[in-house]
This record gives structure tokens, sequence and C-alpha cells, in this order.
């Protein structure tokens, strides 16, 4: 069975609806578009699926989709000291500023 | 008494704060798993979370002040946790650059039993044909010599490597002489129905350990693993003892192969254990190699009961824990190494990178190198993706710099592939590039898919609830988290 | 608790300035080596030619040079004890041969104010006190199994502390040191160097932290920045393979988070070589802050239990100082040290009846005399 959810654009990143329907490649096949103002989603269940799952599995879905907005801006942030951490994790000299 | 100042003159004095790098994942309905870069976790509900990011949370929330000293935040008050980040992620990693540390040598594959899961033995008498030669074996030995590592391990495998006793010997001798200041400890993965005096003493001379098949209780032990007798249970049993007579105590482990017949039966088979005094078992995962694989009929209902099984399991030695008996699950502890301390206990399946090559390797009897043990059963399936070259043929550099390694190490280190790169918890975790190419004939695989991933973040999820709710388990996985332990 | 200083009653005694006696029982020492040793006078005999006499009230009087009358309390001097006797006639034991802890105060000025610092700082020139310290390391014998440095902040003397050490490892090469300081000199990875450099086969830095909130350690301590500098120090002597000891105080301004703590400990700090944890001592600022301090350690001891099964759980060696067994639970007995230095250390009554005394630490003076737990309750 397929099914459409629109997310606003405004508000939802592109990448964001992608890196959650990737979570759920194991539950249904997505394809994603432009519709105006909107992104859409038709996700296609296996026909096995009943209702009720699908209906928890798009409710999942968009929870997921809100968590990889919180992902986006949590790298946006720490992508500069991580990298930092990381060079001095991975230099011979020493950790400390003063060195 | 003026002269001392109160709280308030210590407190951050600006309200905003900086992230650090954090990853996060649902652990259920209301709670979520934080995990900072070091891979160290915290549990918060959402809202909290959702406040942290988006910069609205006070230092006056309890939370706060636990976020800041578990370096998920620094602020104007301390800076010191990217300094404590960085030494424990060297010293995560640390063990790197010793690179591989366990050389395995399969020395025969003639082997007297003919267990159906396994996948690389041979019930025949022709040596030539199935024997290591001493001139495959002098190439692997320096080869295995030349590893940088410290310290290294020798394992002979087989068949059953004590088939081919003389060559161990050969091998081992040779090893003593050559090794210079590398320390060598040496294993012999036997199923001690051929073990005798002059094996013993050998062992005893050269501080050979055992390590040796147990699946469970008699019944479940022979159905498994049949040989000319019936006898294998009495026969591991009867080794065990005279091992450990010899040897002392320790120096014999054991593992287990878990089969269809197993699920359902995890308590006898800890009861086996218990009873045959190890002190400790690991629940190993069904083999999705051999029969499995060539069927594919190693489905999404075989990963569920497997799940069930460990999960009863794990219960089942909480409980005698608590009634005062020492008992672990080795699997669980090597994921709560990763949880609970900087260190990197280097089990292949569950290192990022990929730990084939870099934490061990195969000599096979007939002078082909494997990237692992796994690598093997699958050139045994036909497909020899993880060959990495011919002990007679290849120089050393030839072998662990060939393209056939270093690509699937490369292309599926966890940090740099779809949902490990986001995932809360990649640093428990593992890349299986050997697993994911032989069901999905690529190295990296679709995460929501796989099997692996889906174990995986089962178990990690589990013993984090586990730890949150009962201090008594958090004590004991703690206990179990420790190198050396 | 032993008195170790006091002024004697002078008779003919003529001293230029204060000096360092090595105090000694012994009438037959060669004459050439008796003027730098004060004698001990118990009978009737006080030979010539010693630096200065030490007499008791229950002594008959003897005539001599530098006779110096002390009071009884006093009488425990002994043979290689070391004092120092001013011209006036103060006498200050600086060394007990007897005692397994000797400990020499090196300064009074610190960096930090901590809310119970039981020798609070002074900010004037002592270095009187370190120039002393380097001439008794002359004096103290030399099969001295370990020794003290403590101050205020022994490291504010920057090189010349080095200096010390270089020499205590020189003069008394079979001798341990133990140091306590709060780390943040050590901040600088140079000093740490130079100090890691002596390469002392056996000297313990005992830095304290009071809290994995730097925020609170911070207030502990009454100094902006000293955790960050202090941990700061720490990685610094880690890094050159020095060791470190770390020390934890508890009263009601450490409790709330002392598990929390104890897993920062374990989980940043895991190569330190020791934790102690610490019962509350009542002398210097402690009174003076005792409503911000003041926990009965009855009520905490499950706190304490906790905190000690998160070290224990990952290996690290810890150790319970200075409470008493009746308020603490039976769980953390393979920790519990009966310590409390051996002059500072007493019991109450209800101690008598109990049948656990001897492995008991007892209390410090000052607890007794000010404060103590409500708890204490004889075993039987």
């Amino acid at each position: 069975m397929e099914l459409q959810v629109l997310f606003d654009k405004q508000i939802y990143s592109v990448e964001a609806i992608k890196k959650a329907a990737y979570r759920f490649i194991d539950k249904f096949s997505a394809v994603i578009s432009e519709e105006g103002p909107s992104y859409s989603c038709a996700l296609n269940f296996p026909d096995k699926s009943s209702d009720n799952q699908v209906t928890r599995i798009v409710d999942d879905f968009k929870k997921e989709v809100l968590d990889q907005d919180l992902r986006e801006s949590i790298k946006k942030e720490t992508e500069g000291v991580r990298n930092l951490i990381l060079a001095h994790t991975f230099s011979k000299a020493g950790l400390i500023k003063d060195e | 008494m003026s002269k001392f100042q109160p709280i308030e003159f210590y407190k951050n004095k600006s309200h905003s704060y900086e992230l650090l790098p954090l990853r996060f994942e649902a652990l259920d309905d209301e709670n979520y798993v934080v995990t900072n870069m070091a891979g160290e976790y915290l549990t918060l509900p959402r809202d909290k979370l959702s406040k942290l990011v988006k910069h609205e949370l006070t230092a006056s929330d309890p939370d706060y002040v636990n976020l800041r000293a578990r370096h998920f935040l620094v602020d104007d008050k301390t800076s010191i946790a990217k300094d404590l980040l960085a030494i424990k992620l060297r010293t995560k990693y640390s063990n790197l650059s010793e690179f591989t540390g366990l050389h395995i040598f399969v020395i025969s594959l003639r082997c007297e039993h003919s267990c159906p899961y396994c996948q690389v033995s041979r019930a025949s008498d022709d040596k030539v044909a199935f024997d290591m030669s001493k001139e495959v074996a002098d190439k692997s030995l320096d080869l295995a010599l030349k590893a940088p590592a410290q310290n290294i391990k020798i394992e002979f495998q087989g068949g059953e490597p004590l088939l081919n006793f003389p060559l161990i010997q050969y091998i081992v001798e040779r090893a003593e002489s050559l090794r210079g200041s590398k320390n060598i400890g040496y294993v012999i993965a036997t199923n001690l129905a051929l073990i005798n005096d002059e094996v013993l003493q050998f062992c005893k001379k050269y501080k050979v350990q055992i390590s040796t098949s147990l699946d469970g209780p008699k019944d479940l032990h022979n159905h498994n693993r049949p040989r000319k007798g019936s006898n294998s249970y009495e026969k591991a049993i009867e080794g065990m003892a005279s091992a450990r007579e010899y040897l002392g105590k320790y120096s014999v482990s054991a593992l287990m192969t878990t089969t269809k017949a197993s699920l359902g039966r995890v308590k006898e088979i800890i009861d086996e254990y218990v009873n045959r005094e190890f002190g400790g078992i690991f629940l190993r995962p069904l083999s999705p190699y051999g029969f499995a694989l060539k069927t594919k009929t190693y489905a999404a209902y075989d990963a569920q009961k497997w799940h069930e099984f460990y999960v009863e399991g794990l219960e089942y030695i909480i409980e005698l824990n608590r009634q005062g008996k020492e008992f672990r699950e080795f699997y669980t502890a090597l994921i709560l190494s990763k949880m609970l301390t900087s260190t990197e206990p280097g089990y292949v399946d569950l290192m990022s990178p990929a730990g084939i090559g870099i934490g061990a390797v195969v000599y096979n009897y007939d002078g082909k190198v494997f990237a692992s043990d796994e690598s093997r059963m699958l050139a045994e399936m036909g497909e020899n993706k993880f060959e990495i070259g011919h002990v007679l043929k290849h120089s050393y550099e030839q072998i662990f710099l060939s393209d056939a390694l270093l690509d699937p190490i490369e292309e599926s280190f966890a940090y740099s592939v779809p949902m490990c790169n986001d995932c809360a918890f990649e640093s428990y975790c593992g890349a299986d590039p050997v697993f994911h190419y032989g069901i999905y004939k690529d190295y990296v695989g679709r995460k929501p898919d796989s099997e692996f991933c889906n174990r995986n973040m089962k178990i990690f999820k589990y013993l984090i609830k586990r730890m949150e709710e009962d201090p008594f388990v958090k004590k004991i996985f703690t206990e179990w988290a420790q190198p050396n332990a | 608790m032993l008195k170790l200083y006091g002024r004697g009653v002078a008779e003919n005694f003529v001293l230029d300035r204060s000096r360092l006696f090595t105090l000694t029982k012994n009438p037959h020492l060669p004459i050439g080596e008796r003027a730098d040793k004060a004698f001990i006078v118990e009978g009737s005999l006080a030979p010539e030619g010693y630096g200065a006499y030490l007499t008791f009230e229950s002594v008959e009087e003897v005539v001599q040079q530098n006779q110096l009358e002390l009071p009884e309390e006093m009488s425990y001097i002994d043979e290689s004890d070391i004092a120092r006797i001013s011209p006036s006639g103060r006498i200050s034991v600086i060394f007990r041969k007897k005692s397994p802890n000797n400990t020499f105060l090196l300064t009074e000025r610190c960096n930090h104010y901590c809310l119970m610092c039981s020798q609070p700082p002074k900010d004037h020139d002592d270095s009187w006190l370190m120039e002393e310290a380097m001439e008794a390391l002359e004096l103290i014998p030399k099969d001295t199994v370990n020794i003290g440095y403590t101050g205020g902040e022994p490291t504010l003397y920057g090189d010349q502390f080095l200096e010390l050490i270089a020499k205590t490892k020189q003069v008394l090469p079979n001798t341990a040191i133990d140091v306590l300081t709060n780390g943040r000199t050590f901040k600088d990875s140079s000093f740490a160097k130079r100090y890691a450099e002596i390469d002392h086969h056996d000297c313990l830095l005992g830095i304290p932290i009071y809290s994995d909130d730097p925020a609170q350690h911070d207030y502990v301590v009454q100094a902006n920045g000293a955790f960050d500098e202090t941990v700061q120090g720490i990685l610094n002597l880690k890094r050159f393979n020095q060791k470190v000891e770390i020390r934890v105080v508890i009263h009601k301004q450490t409790i709330d988070r002392l598990v929390q703590t104890c897993e920062f400990i374990a989980r940043n700090l895991i190569f330190v070589d020791h934790v102690a944890l610490m019962g509350l001592e009542m002398m210097g600022f402690t009174r003076a802050n005792l409503d911000k301090l003041w926990i009965d350690p009855y009520e905490y001891k499950n706190t304490l239990s906790k905190a000690l099964e998160v070290l224990n759980s990952y290996g690290i060696k810890t150790s319970i100082y200075n409470h008493q067994l009746c308020v603490v639970n039976l769980d953390v007995k393979p920790n519990y040290v009966k310590s409390i230095s051996d002059w500072k250390n007493e019991y109450v009554e209800e101690c008598d009846s109990c049948i656990k005394k001897n492995e008991c630490g007892g209390f410090f003076s000052s607890s007794k005399k000010y404060r103590y737990s409500d708890h204490i309750k004889a075993f039987r």
C-alpha cells in the first residue's frame, strides 16, 4: 500500500527527511519529491502490512524526521570542536594547551 | 568568615554553553540515550535533549551539571573536557598501532568430528592434501613475527589441529627461538578427543592454553558434534579434566556454537558451564556462514529467537551472580568494556576500523592468507573476497597493504557509512565487512536491514536499560568491563 | 595528642640563634659529635660537650650550660628525634623517630582557601620553613621509611620545591615521600617535566578533587578555575609517569556528588595510584564553617558505600580514612584504614566497652573536643 506524507519546506530540511527515510528502509521504500511548499514522501509498504502497523510506522517516521533535524543542529555546531579533539587525539605532541 | 565566598561566586558567569559532539538514539518511549565522543552514555527524556540542543538548558537544571561533568557541553566555567575526551579516545585507539595481535594457523583440515555447522573440515586421511606443510608453516611464522605488536597470540586451529601435532611442536619451538623481544602466547583450539600425555607435557612446557568446544549438556553437544562413537561430549569432559590437572584450572577455556537446537535451552547450557567450573560463557550469535548462507535461510525469525536466547541467558547469569556465584557472559563483557571504560578489547567483529587484518589474520593450511576466521569460512563457501595473499608468493607488505584488505576496511569504516555515522552506539559496535559481504554482497550493507546492526542495537539498549534500572546489575557489569578482569 | 612544642625553663641557656638539634640519650658519643646534639637527661648523668641539655621536673638538678627544663608532657622525646630550639627556650619537635608519619610544614602560604582547611593560610614570607626542612634532611636517620611535605601549597616555591625533592632523593635514598599539593603548578608541563626528571623512586603527590562539578570544587577550595588547573596538573604528571593520589574530604559540600565524583575519577583518571576518602577534621577553618560543612558520617554511610563500590568495581585502589568503625557500613571494611596520625588520635567513653576498639582509628583530638557523630556505639 502507498501513503503520502508532506513536510513543510520552511521547517524541515530534505537531508533530515532522506536520513529518516533511510532508517526505515526495511519497513517501507520512499520516493521523495517537491510538491509546492512541501516535500512529499511517497511511502510504499509491503502488502502484508496491517493498517495498525502502517500507522505506527508512519508515526515513528515523523518522529525520526524530527530527530534527524536535531542531529543536523548538533553536527553543525560541533563539527569544528570534533575535529579539534581528533587532532589532539592523533597528534604526537602533547594534548595540553601550553605545549 | 566574611573572607569566604558563597557558591554563587564560583558558578558560571554567562548562561551560554557550547555543545560537545554528541549522538543519540531512542531507548524507549520516553527516554533517549545520549553518547559523547568517548562513548560514555547518559539517559535523558526527549524534551530535555531538545532543550539541550536548542541551548535552552539552564545551569540550575540538575541535568546541566551532569551533562557538563560527563563531557556533553562546555561553558566558561570549565573546558578541560576537550583534553579529557582526546585522552580517552587516544587510549581507545592506542592498540591500533600494535596492529595484528592474533595469528591463526590452520594446521590441518582433517577432523574426526563431522559437525554439520562446520564449514571447513574434511573427514579425510589425506595428509598431503589437507595438512599445512613445513614450508608454509615457516613462511607463516615469519609473517607473524613481522607484526609490530609486542605481544602476539598464535592460535592453532583446524579441522582438528591435534591430528597434526608434530607441526604444532615444530612451529612453537621455532617461534620461541626466533621471537626476540616479542611475547608470544599459544593456544590450541581442539575438541580434546585426541589429547594425551605427550600433548599435555608439551603444553605445560610452553604454557600453551587450550580452547575447546562445549555446546551444552551431553545430548545437545553430541547432537551438534557427531563423531564415530557418538562420544564427543565424554571425550571433551575427560580431556578438560586431564588438561586442568596437568596445566592448571584456568588453562582451558570453552566456546559454544549456537545452533537451532540450542535455542530454548540456554539455562541448561549455562548450567553445564557452571558445573564444569568455567568462569563464564560466550553466548555466540547464530553463524550466518555455511549452510545458512547457502540457502538464505538466515532469517529474521532466527535473529529474534537468538535475542530471546541471549536475554534469557544473561538474566539467568545475573541471577546466579545475585545468589553469590561469580559467572560472566563474555560477549556482554566485551561490549561493556567499550561502554564503561576507555579500553578497546580488540574483538574482531566489534571493531571500527574493522578488525580484519588489524586484529587477527589467518594462515591457511594451503598457504593462503585470510583477513579473519570468518573470511576463511566465507572462502569455503566459494567467496574468496577476503583472501589477501599467499605466504609463499607475497611479502608482508604485499599482504597487509593489499587492496583486498584495505578496501573493505576503508569502505566499511563505521563513522563514514550511512546510519552508523549518526549512531549513538557507534563506539560500542563494529564494522563487519565480512558478514555484510557474505549476506548482502556489500561491505556495508543497509544497516536497517542488517541482522548485525539489529542484533547489536537491541543488545546495547538492553544493557543500558538494565544498568539504569538495577544498581546490582550496574555493579557487576562494571566489574565485567574491566580489562584483564 | 602529643605536645610537639613547648617552652622550657632555661638555665644557663646560651644559644646564638634557633638551631636544629638531634636528640640523644647516648652519654658516650665521641666528643667531636656532641656539639650539635641535645642530650636528654634521665638520671644524674650529664656529660660535657653537648650542645644543649633537656631535663624534666622529675630530674635532679644538674649544672651545665644550655640546660632547658621541659614540661612533663614532652617526656616522650627520644633518641634520634630532631628538635628546633630557639634562644628564648622554645622547643619544637619536628621529627620523631618512633612516628610512622613525620611531616614537614614547608609554608603557610596557599593559593586555595579551603572551607575546611586545617592549616589556615597566612600570606607572609615563611621561607625559613623551607630552609629548615632542607637542613633537617641532613639529620634525619637514613633508615626512615617515609616523610611528608605539606603546607599551605608546597609547590608555590617553584624550583625550590624541586630542589627539596632532589635533595631528599640524594640524602635519603631509601625514604619515600608523600606531598600534599593542589597540583595546579603542574599544569605547566615544563614544571611537571622537571619534576619527573628528578626521577624520585617513591614520591606520591596527594591531590584533592572535591567534586566532578567544577563550580562545587572551586567553591570548596575558594578559588576560581582551580578544578581545570588541578585536573590538567594531574594529566601532566601522569603523562610523565609520576605517582598521584586523589584525596576527597567528605563533608556536606562534597557528599551530594561523592558518587558522581568517584565515577568521574573512574572514567577520566583511572590511572591514579590511589584514592583516599577522608573524614573531616575539626581544626582550622572547619569550625568557622561548621554550619556549611557538618554532616554526621552516620547519615552518609550508604553514600560512602556506593562511592566506594564504584571505585572498587573499576579496580582503583582506595582507602577510607578518619572514620570510626561504628559509623560506616561493614562493606567498607576491606578498604578501611586505622589512620589518624599517632599524635592526633583519641577515643571517647563509649569506646571503652567496644570490642573493635583496636581495629578502629578513633577520633581526631579536635573532633573529640568539638564535634563528632551522634551515633557512636560500641560493638559488643
